[in-house]
Formats: C-alpha cells, sequence, structure tokens
C-alpha cells in the first residue's frame, strides 16, 4: 500500500511521539534532532545552503526520497542575510568570511564584561538593547542612521525568515509527509553566560570570582529564556522543544549543580507544564550529570547521547524514565563501513533499542561528512533488526489541553510607562495596551535570540 | 622570603588571591633572577598538581581553564623579575586548529598546561592550512606536533596535514598527536597520528612520555 502524505506524516509522528513515551510502535524511529548530510544532499554548498532557502528544502527534499525511512527532519536555523542585515559577529559564514565550502560557526568572545552582572540583573531588556547588542552588531557602531536602519532591516528580515521556516515545514509535512524534530528551543542560562555573553572562559572565571552574580544572572535569565522557548515552540505540541547543552561537559558536579542545573531545571518544569515534551542533546560527557533528568516527570524529556557518553550507561542509568536518542558516532558515518554500521544497529537494537524509548541518530546529529551508503547501511539495519510489531500501525497522539504556564512579560518600556508618557489614554485602554505589550514581548523575545 | 611549598600549594588550590599577594610581594622584594626563575617552578609545579588532579577526578576543565589564567597572570608579574635567561625546555611543540575549524578553547588548555611543564610551544592559532604546518615545521624542527579540532570536518583537515608533512619528508621526524571532540581510536588510525585525546592533561603526559 503506496501511503499519501497524509498518512506517512501520522504513521512517522506516531512512531516519534510513542518512543518519546517511551512506548513501543512498529518499529525504532530513525529521528536525528539535526540532520546535516540532509542539507547538502543535493550537491549544493554550504554557502547555497545559508543564503538559498530553496536549495536547502530541495536538498532535503531529495534526501527524503533517497531515505524514506527517515521519521523526521531538522536543519540549522542559520539565514544568512538575517545575519548580514546587524553583521553579526557571533557567527562566521560560508561564502562571506568563509570559503562558500566551510562550515558556519559559532565565535564565542567576551562580549558582556566581569563587571558588567548588575546591569544584566538589574534591567536584562536595557542591557541587551543598551549594552550587549551593540557589541554583536557590526551595523550599530556605523553612526545612528546606519544603526536604526539596520535595526528596521532585522525586523523585516525576521518576517521573511519566519515565513521561510514555517514554508519549509509545511512543504515537508504537506508533500513529504515529513515531521519535525523540533520546533523552538532555547538554551540553558548559564549557557547565555558562557555562549555569547561572557564565553566559557569568562563564565568559568566568573564561577570561582563572583559565584553570587552569576547565580543570580542565571535565576533572572530563567523566564527569559522559558518565554523565548515558548515563543517559537509549536502551537499544536505536537513536536519537542530542543535544547542544546554546551557547557555542562566543562563543568564539574559541584559546579552543574550550583551553577547549571537549578536555573535549566526551572525551565524544563515550566515547558514541561505547558504541556511541551523537551529534546535535550546532552553535549558531550553528560554521565556525571545525567542523574538529575531523572527529577523530571517519567516520559517528559528526549535524551540525545554524544558519542563522549556511554549509550548503554544512559540506558541504565536514565533510559527507564526518558527516552534516549543517538547511537551511531561521528566517526562511524564518516570514516565507517557499511558493515560497521550494521553491526552497530543490530547490537543497539537488541539492548537499548529492545523494549521502546529509544531513537536511532548520530551523536546529537548525521555529521556533513557522512557517506551516503553508511546512512542507508544504518536504515536497513533498522528495517532488518528495529521492527517491534509489523502490524502496528502508529499514530500521533492527542495533543496536551494544558495552556502554557503564564509568565511575566518581558519588555523595555512597560505598558504603564507608555500610558504615563501618553498622559492617559481617552478611549478603551486594551485596545491600545494588548498590542503594545505582545509587539514589546516580541521583540524583548528578538534580543535573546542573538544571546547563543 | 617566600616560601615556595606555600605558593606550589596554593596554585595547586586555584588560591588566586593568595598566590598574586604571594607574588606581589616577592617581585616587590627586588628579587635575583635565579630567586625568580625558583618562583616560576614552584607556579609550574603547582600547575602539574592541578593535572593530577584532573587525571584523578578531582578537578574538571573548569579548573584546568581557570589554572591556567592563574599561570599567566603569575607570569605576568613575574615578567618584569625573569629576566632575559630562560628556564631550560624540555620539548618544543607546533601547535594548531586544522583547517576549516575556528574552535581553541581545548588547544588552548593544552597549551597553557605544556607551557606548564617545560614545553616551549608555537601555536598557530585557528583555521591552519596544512601548509602552515609544514612551514612551521621547517622553521622550528619541533619534537612533536599537536593538532586540534572540534568539527567533524576537521577529520579530513588533520589527515590532509598529515599528508602534507609525510609529502614534505617531515613526517619521520615528529611525533603528531590530535585532540579534541571528533577523535577517536578509529580516527587516529585513519588520520596517521601517533595518538589521540579528549583530554588536555593526558595529551601533555604523553608528550612527556615521547620526549623521555
Amino acid at each position: 500500500m503506496v501511503l499519501d502524505a497524509k498518512q506517512l506524516f501520522e504513521q512517522r509522528l506516531g512512531r516519534y511521539q510513542a518512543a518519546i513515551a517511551l512506548e513501543t510502535a512498529d518499529r525504532i524511529p530513525i529521528a536525528p534532532p539535526m540532520n546535516y548530510l540532509a542539507e547538502i544532499y543535493s550537491g549544493s554548498n554550504h554557502q547555497q545552503n545559508v543564503y538559498d532557502p530553496e536549495k536547502l528544502l530541495a536538498a532535503e527534499m531529495a534526501f527524503i526520497e533517497a531515505f524514506p525511512e527517515t521519521d523526521v527532519l531538522r536543519s540549522n536555523r542559520i539565514w544568512g542575510p538575517m545575519c548580514d542585515v546587524l553583521d553579526l559577529r557571533t557567527y562566521s559564514l560560508p561564502g562571506r568570511e568563509l570559503p562558500p565550502t566551510g562550515q558556519f560557526q559559532f565565535r564565542e568572545e567576551e562580549y558582556m564584561k566581569a563587571d558588567e552582572y548588575d546591569l544584566l540583573i538589574n534591567n536584562p531588556a536595557e542591557f541587551m538593547i543598551g549594552t550587549l547588542i551593540p557589541r554583536l552588531f557590526g551595523e550599530m557602531g556605523k553612526g545612528s542612521s546606519r544603526s536604526h536602519f539596520a535595526l528596521l532591516k532585522a525586523g523585516l528580515a525576521q518576517g521573511m525568515r519566519n515565513e521561510i521556516l514555517r514554508n519549509r515545514n509545511y512543504q515537508l509535512e504537506t508533500r513529504c509527509g515529513m515531521p519535525q524534530a523540533g520546533l523552538g528551543g532555547f538554551i540553558a542560562p548559564f549557557d547565555v553566560l558562557a555562549d555569547a555573553l561572557r564565553g566559557l572562559k569568562g563564565a568559568l572565571l566568573d564561577t570561582y570570582r563572583q559565584p553570587d552574580k552569576v547565580i543570580e544572572a542565571c535565576q533572572v535569565l530563567t523566564p527569559i529564556m522559558a518565554r523565548f522557548a515558548l515563543a517559537g515552540a509549536d502551537p499544536l505540541k505536537r513536536y519537542p522543544i530542543v535544547v542544546p547543552t554546551h557547557k555542562p561537559c566543562f563543568l564539574s558536579p559541584k559546579q552543574f549543580d550550583t551553577f547549571y542545573w537549578p536555573s535549566f531545571k526551572a525551565i524544563l518544569e515550566i515547558l514541561i507544564s505547558s504541556g511541551y515534551k523537551v529534546r535535550i542533546l546532552l553535549e558531550g560527557d553528560w554521565s556525571r550529570h545525567w542523574h538529575h533528568l531523572l527529577e523530571l516527570p517519567k516520559g517528559s524529556l528526549i535524551c540525545d547521547i554524544d558519542d563522549k557518553s556511554d549509550i548503554f550507561q544512559a540506558k541504565e542509568e536514565i533510559g527507564h524514565h526518558h527516552c534516549i536518542a543517538g547511537g551511531i558516532s561521528n566517526t562511524m558515518f564518516i570514516i565507517g563501513n557499511p558493515s560497521d554500521i550494521d553491526e552497530r544497529v543490530k547490537l543497539l537494537c537488541e539492548t537499548v533499542g529492545k523494549n521502546g524509548g529509544f531513537i536511532l541518530s548520530g551523536a546529537c546529529l548525521i555529521p556533513y561528512e557522512t557517506k551516503p551508503e553508511n546512512y542507508k547501511a544504518m536504515v536497513d539495519a533498522v528495517m532488518k533488526y528495529g521492527w517491534y510489531d509489523k502490524d502496528f500501525e502508529p499514530k500521533p497522539k492527542q495533543a496536551p489541553t494544558v495552556e502554557n504556564v503564564r509568565l511575566p512579560k518581558g519588555c523595555l518600556t512597560p505598558w504603564e510607562v507608555k500610558k504615563e508618557e501618553l498622559g492617559g489614554v481617552l478611549g478603551e485602554e486594551d485596545l491600545i495596551r494588548i498590542p503594545w505589550e505582545t509587539i514589546e514581548e516580541m521583540a524583548f523575545n528578538w534580543l535573546w535570540s542573538w544571546s547563543w | 622570603m617566600i616560601d615556595l611549598k606555600v605558593l606550589t600549594e596554593a596554585v595547586e588550590g586555584l588560591e588566586e588571591d593568595k598566590v598574586l599577594e604571594l607574588l606581589n610581594e616577592f617581585v616587590n622584594s627586588n628579587p635575583s633572577e635565579r630567586e625568580a626563575q625558583d618562583v616560576v617552578s614552584a607556579c609550574q609545579q603547582g600547575m602539574a598538581k592541578v593535572g593530577e588532579l584532573f587525571e584523578s577526578g578531582e578537578y574538571f576543565i573548569g579548573d584546568l581553564i581557570f589554572a591556567g589564567e592563574l599561570l599567566t597572570q603569575a607570569l605576568d608579574i613575574l615578567k618584569p623579575v625573569i629576566g632575559s635567561g630562560s628556564s631550560v625546555k624540555v620539548g618544543k611543540i607546533v601547535l594548531g586548529t586544522v583547517e576549516g575549524d575556528l574552535h581553541d578553547i581545548g588547544k588552548n588548555i593544552f597549551r597553557s598546561m605544556a607551557e606548564a611543564a617545560g614545553f616551549e610551544v608555537y601555536d598557530l592559532g585557528i583555521d591552519q592550512k596544512p601548509q602552515a604546518f609544514v612551514a612551521k615545521v621547517q622553521e622550528i624542527q619541533p619534537d612533536i606536533v599537536g593538532m586540534s579540532g572540534v568539527l567533524t570536518l576537521a577529520l579530513e583537515s588533520m589527515k590532509k596535514t598529515v599528508d602534507e608533512l609525510s609529502n614534505a619528508g617531515l613526517r619521520d621526524n615528529i611525533k603528531i598527536i590530535i585532540g579534541g571532540n571528533p577523535v577517536t581510536e578509529q580516527a587516529c588510525q585513519y588520520i596517521g597520528a601517533d595518538a589521540y585525546t579528549t583530554n588536555a592533561a593526558e595529551g601533555v603526559k604523553i608528550c612527556r612520555n615521547w620526549i623521555q
């Protein structure tokens, strides 16, 4: 029987959601959180993918045609023109400062100084727009006309980018029956500090020299990042929210417990209480920290295991409580051969995949340099060893009916201040107040999209 | 007079204020170059202890980074009194992040630990083409070449660099160690390096064993 796009979509999503719920569906899902191989599958280079959304979509469609057993897709969030209108300093892009075949990369610097914690803590919006953003955006340093125009262009470009993403997801869903691995994302408060604010070295030195400020800043960032995650999440609550974790692998258990976990956990609780699952990319070796994930409700997380951790140990220690994803190392995809992959998938299916709650994937991603024959070997091996029940028909689960947790609104200029400036309003206040606050919050959220 | 044992212990314990206070007092006491060299050695011994504590699992990467920063500050304070007579180096390392990769955190941790262990390190920086490694190896004639990378593309860049070193006839005179997120034993064999590590302290230990 040939399935149409809608049936395929439901089957794939149902399979994905069953694994997340620690259940078995028809087979183990193939669902990497990021699939770089798919982005370049039709032969376009990195510059084309970053700058030309049609080329990226064409590559992903070609990939789906070649590997229809793949259950979800999610590609990168970078869109070159958005970075260019701002002259964003935190990323190096292919075709711009890198060769067209180079990979986009985050440029970590100390954009926030060690003595600026109070600015962030006392007024996060003012800190971002007044202190940090001018250092992140090169266009802001070229006179007031260029600065204002850059922000105007960025607002317009953001609308274009949203439309590109919407269209891409719509095309993949309706033409290919392909669900997303996740929608919406955020990073942990400590990672905000250690990525685009202080950088790893700065943030780590602060944990020794001014630990109280680091903790306070993380507390301030908690509702900010929770709001940010909810703003970008799937309104239908079909897909998980994705969170990469950048710096836990550098932290001792004590540092993690003190600086990373409390605020991160608070955000996870908000998102889970709002009816979302969260897909956590446990980058590097998380084995010292992952026992904390058991503090969250059973079946609420998908834990992507990097190749620096042992997936069998992860299954034993946290796999009884949360879905585990991963299993194939980067090295195996890049320099291994199909028989290595076949053997590995067989082992995974017989062990970590045995009773459900397992997603087959790479180490948080499928690398660009993956040999296509190795990806094919992985898919073929799942078709050999990955079945639970061939007669089972996976279906998506009912969307949770809970409402999002209400959080205080983020803003630069509260409505009360604006109202005072206006000398009060003569008509119905809410007609003016609600859009004011909504757009304030959108702009506030936008500022934080540059914090990682 | 500065108590070298106390200094070593303060470095080992990452007691920043104490280390800086001891060193500032020492510099103000108008010491000889010889005394200054002893103080440098005491700091380096503290760093070696930090490496041991890391290996035993008591310290973590954050501690190594903090220790590296502490040593840099210590040497800055001591600079005016160290003089030109530098201490004996145990070996030379040419180090860099390979082509296409812009990351440097791991490389920098390795560099500060290797320097503390007495190596003379020539750090090429990030995104270095194979030819840059070849040219520096020809110029410096090091004992060891260290290549670092975080992205998966680094594996191919490392392989190209080893191939270029071989083509230039330099491979047999050097040991090559690779480090960073994507390296594994399988990758090490594929690349043709002599050793791999994802752990800077272990990397320095491997280098020391090669020199002895």
